[in-house]
């Protein structure tokens, strides 16, 4: 199986929280590694550039950086290598990747934020039915 | 007849040890000096460049603060998992693979700068 990450045993919880960040930055690294593997397999080669994707790991890792549980860290990391498993080993497709991290990003696609400019009425009615 | 000869001349012709030696150091520097592993080490100055390139091109990076002593928390403010992405780029670029242990200690660009030109596998 193509670099699938260590993943078989599942580690034993973190000591402290200085442990924990050591796994996120592991984690991060390894995704960054195997950047370019993704790259080829899904070719978004001609949408986003490795440091563009770096950048997009980053980004989702900081959602979660105010967390200070460490069993709550080992489970984000845990759902992480799942999720980037899952990528390494073409379980899924390219409008998969694209959609979830790639696009609606301003610093990637900046066009869309001009193209949102619908009217203010438009906006309302997305929002709901009673305006 | 011939055999005899020759070991009858060998047995005269004393070739020094320390001058085999010698000559045998000598054969097997010339042949090192042939290959080309010898030509290790980049350039400090295009090192010192490609090194800026990278950390100005970092999103979160404003390029007119960086010089080759600035600490990427201290002066350019970023935070440590910025460091590592740093890091990573910088692995990118010079096609290294930087240990756990080195890579902690990278802290600014001096110090990125002394290791990839220290570095004998980078290009």
């Amino acid at each position: 199986m193509a670099s699938t990450v260590k993943y078989l045993r599942v580690p034993p919880n973190s000591a402290s929280l200085e442990e924990a960040r050591r796994r996120v930055f592991d984690f991060f690294k390894t995704a960054c590694r195997s950047i370019p593997t993704i790259m080829e397999i899904y070719t978004i080669d001609d949408v986003v550039t490795p440091s563009q994707l770096r950048s997009i790991v980053a980004s989702e890792i900081r959602k979660n950086a105010h967390i200070s549980n460490p069993k709550v860290i080992d489970m984000l990391l845990f759902k992480g290598t799942e999720e980037l498993n899952n990528i390494v080993e073409h379980s899924k497709q390219r409008h998969h990747i694209l959609g979830q991290y790639v696009l609606g990003r301003p610093e990637i696609t900046p066009d869309s934020a001009t193209k949102d400019q619908g009217s203010e009425y438009l906006k309302n009615f997305f929002r709901s039915n009673y305006f | 007849m011939a055999s005899s000869l020759r070991s009858a001349i060998l047995r005269h012709i004393r070739v020094p040890v320390t001058q085999s030696l010698a000559l045998n150091g000598s054969r097997l520097a010339t042949v090192r000096s042939m290959s080309s592993h010898g030509d290790d080490h980049l350039d400090k100055q295009a090192v010192i460049d490609r090194v800026l390139d990278v950390v100005k091109s970092f999103p979160k990076v404003d390029p007119s603060k960086v010089t080759p002593d600035v600490h990427f928390q201290k002066d350019l403010g970023l935070d440590s998992l910025d460091n590592v992405e740093i890091v990573m780029a910088l692995e990118e670029e010079f096609k290294l693979e930087i240990p756990d242990k080195e890579a902690d200690k990278i802290d600014s660009c001096h110090l990125a700068i002394e290791y990839v030109h220290n570095h004998p596998m980078a290009s």
